[in-house]
């Protein structure tokens, strides 16, 4: 059986990788990685991979940034060739990147079979792009890979057939505890904030930039706030004379180093899905500045709170508390990556 | 983000976007009805087709004037087709900033546009919507199925659809019954057809049967193409068989040396010729969606060619058959009887584009 991964965005490499180890111990399983290059950039991809253990993609299609509809497009031009060439048994498709949502629409154009390794999540709110993208995703998907019961019900809910959901839990989960012993091993200082933002809706608003920069100089008033930036936002600030007081920008970190960032914090501020169920991991207290989540399963935990207004972030950052036990939450034991192996293999056409 | 509806047209501007010749029966009655209550709109044709036989008289025929934008995107694989028409539409859909984004049916330009609208926050409106074969070998399935996950506004042909959009998690306030655009069309062109001539025209002395096939799992299997021509070749030791004929599968035909007998292929008709040819048929035997829906307008009996239809309510009313197996459609051809009356489902009244628009003007 032949497994063709799509991978567009850094974000997918830590939902790929245990899916890409377990898959590797089956003998009776071969596997291509292809890379879109919807992010290029680089330093930053190479050291993710190197962290995560995953070889370097077999096939990078280069497709660079630009606006959704011709990224999208692009990928579409030049994955359906090789989706033709290769033609696996599956087509995995992670996440909701543009790489998602054009992967599924090539797959079941050509009438191959694609899974979707963390289907069923949604915010609710199809201003965002990535919305767009699960949707198509999961509806086009033969087998949809849930890292929740929530994300069960919502497939089912959209009239999905039982047959194609299945509860395989979370694979991030499985990285996060694969890194963070050799995360812990990396010394770092303890009891900081650590901020992640790159939504449109935050960084590329400039009021609502300077409303979160003056939450978090707040913040850093009282204790030390680290944000690794992406170079667009560092930028932004500069251009809209942002002041970011004693909030300590630096440069993007690899994911071993922001497994270990996450894990030594006092608290964590940010805009991403990830991170949210990173927090809930460890234990970390996380204030996700959005008005949405479609990992509702972090705020049930207790771990996550939705903050709406970043004057609120000072106040609540001195309140958190670590939770007297780390929460237990079915399917983030590690395992995942394994059970969506045997659900791909389980699936093969006679 | 829904405004409050004002029952104002003034200021609504519409982006229709058609990419294949069988769009344009479908956006034909709107378009004439958008232009009727002076909505403005432009048209952006994708050029998916693009043939000779859509020329201005074309556009005449079904009372349409020329797109205003051409994208000009032409024939190439699904993929690629998708991604120049989406590469192409992006800046049209930015520059015009419509308050409905109109898509029809189920080609590509159809996805295309809805997925490059809904990204950019643009609302997109499905004429055609929760229509399904139930079989997703089918290219246009999948087409019809992510416009109608994405689509703000979901025109349905038939309470079939309306059904089948609910199973699918659809809200309630998206779906709006509005009927048959194909049946508006047909019934605005089928008194000009009469005066046309185009039976008289070819010589025929008896009632024909009408033949079409495009569908790829049709016309590019050659053992499946010879066992439908054969059935067609004993079909015309009883009547006359007409055929026009896509040249694509004249040259699959003339390629494999089929022996068509007596059938009569003819060039691609305009849509006036097809709908007096078809009126005046004693049967149609089809893979069209379009024209399992004319005939059974127009009271003539079809059969269709595939074992799956996204039109039940043509075979519920009895005009409508399915037969996968060529092999039958000599015997079943010789029994058939020409309809009393024309049925008419619910919404092939000629209106459906008036409710169409009515709901864009609300929604």
């Amino acid at each position: 059986m032949h497994l063709l991964h799509v991978v567009g965005a850094r974000p997918n490499l830590p939902k790929l990788a245990p899916v890409y180890r377990a898959a590797a111990r089956r003998t009776e399983l071969t596997q291509t990685v292809v890379h879109t290059g919807q992010h290029y950039d680089d330093a930053l991809f190479s050291s993710l991979l190197t962290d995560l253990a995953l070889p370097e993609p077999d096939i990078n299609l280069g497709v660079g940034s630009a606006s959704h509809a011709i990224q999208t497009a692009r990928i579409l031009e030049r994955l359906e060739p090789i989706v033709t060439r290769e033609h696996p048994d599956w087509v995995v498709i992670y996440g909701d990147v543009n790489s998602t949502a054009a992967a599924a629409v090539v797959a079941a154009k050509l009438g191959i079979r694609s899974a979707h390794v963390e289907a069923g999540l949604r915010s609710g709110d199809r201003t965002m792009p990535e919305e767009i993208n699960r949707i198509v995703a999961d509806r086009l998907a033969s087998l949809l890979l849930t890292p929740s019961r929530d994300a069960d019900e919502t497939l089912r809910a959209e009239g999905e057939p039982e047959h194609e959901i299945v509860f395989v839990g979370n694979v991030m989960i499985d990285s996060l505890l694969e890194a963070l012993p050799r995360a812990r091993a990396v010394s770092h200082s303890r009891g900081h904030v650590l901020v992640t933002l790159h939504r449109p809706s935050n960084v590329d608003d400039p009021s609502r930039l300077a409303a979160l920069m003056a939450g978090l100089r707040d913040v850093a008033a009282e204790r030390p706030v680290v944000f690794p930036v992406h170079p667009r936002t560092r930028d932004r600030l500069d251009q809209w004379h942002i002041d970011c007081g004693a909030v300590q920008t630096v440069a993007p970190v690899g994911y071993l180093a922001m497994v270990a960032l996450v894990d030594a914090s006092h608290a964590v501020v940010t805009d991403s899905g990830g991170v949210q169920e990173e927090t809930t991991a460890l234990g970390v207290p996380c204030f996700t500045v959005r008005d949405t989540t479609e990992r509702p399963i972090t705020v049930i935990a207790g771990t996550n709170r939705l903050v709406h207004d970043p004057k609120t972030l000072p106040g609540l950052v001195r309140a958190a508390a670590r939770p007297p036990a780390l929460p237990t939450i079915e399917g983030w034991d590690g395992s995942a990556g394994e059970r969506v192996v045997d659900a791909l293999m389980a699936g093969a056409l006679p | 983000m829904r405004g409050v509806s004002t029952g104002i047209e003034q200021g609504m501007k519409l982006l229709h976007v058609v990419g294949a010749r069988p769009n344009f029966p479908k956006l034909a009655p709107l378009s004439r009805q958008a232009r009727a209550v002076g909505v403005d709109q432009v048209v952006v044709h994708t050029g998916q087709h693009y043939d000779d036989a859509m020329s201005a008289s074309f556009f005449r025929d079904l009372g349409l004037r020329p797109p205003e934008i051409n994208l000009d995107v032409g024939s190439a694989t699904h993929a690629v087709q998708t991604a120049r028409v989406m590469e192409r539409f992006e800046p049209v859909l930015l520059q015009h900033r419509p308050d409905w984004t109109v898509v029809y049916g189920d080609v590509n330009s159809t996805l295309a546009a809805t997925l490059v609208a809904s990204k950019l926050g643009f609302r997109v409106a499905h004429v055609e919507a929760g229509v399904r074969s139930g079989d997703r070998s089918m290219p246009e399935e999948i087409n019809r199925i992510v416009t109608d996950r994405l689509a703000d506004l979901l025109l349905t042909p038939s309470r079939t659809a309306d059904a089948t959009l609910r199973a699918e998690g659809e809200p309630d306030d998206e779906i709006m019954f509005v009927g048959n655009v194909m049946v508006d069309a047909l019934l605005y062109a089928v008194q000009r057809a009469r005066t046309i001539g185009f039976r008289a025209k070819l010589g025929l002395s008896t009632a024909p049967i009408t033949v079409t096939l495009h569908r790829p799992a049709n016309v590019d299997d050659p053992r499946r193409l010879a066992a439908i021509v054969s059935a067609l070749r004993e079909v015309a030791k009883q009547r006359p068989v007409v055929f026009p004929v896509h040249p694509r599968t004249r040259g699959q035909l003339q390629m494999g040396q089929f022996d068509v007998g007596a059938v009569r292929l003819i060039d691609p008709v305009s849509y006036l010729e097809m709908v007096d040819l078809v009126e005046g048929s004693h049967a149609v035997i089809t893979d069209s969606g379009g024209l399992q829906v004319e005939s059974t307008a127009l009271g003539i009996p079809c059969i269709t060619v595939r074992d799956t239809t996204e039109w039940p309510e043509t075979i519920e009313c009895g005009a409508n058959r399915l037969m996968p197996d060529p092999v039958g459609i000599p015997d079943a051809i010789a029994s058939i009887r020409r309809l009393d009356d024309p049925p008419r489902p619910e919404g092939w009244d000629g209106m459906a584009a008036v409710r169409a628009l009515d709901c864009l003007r609300t929604h």
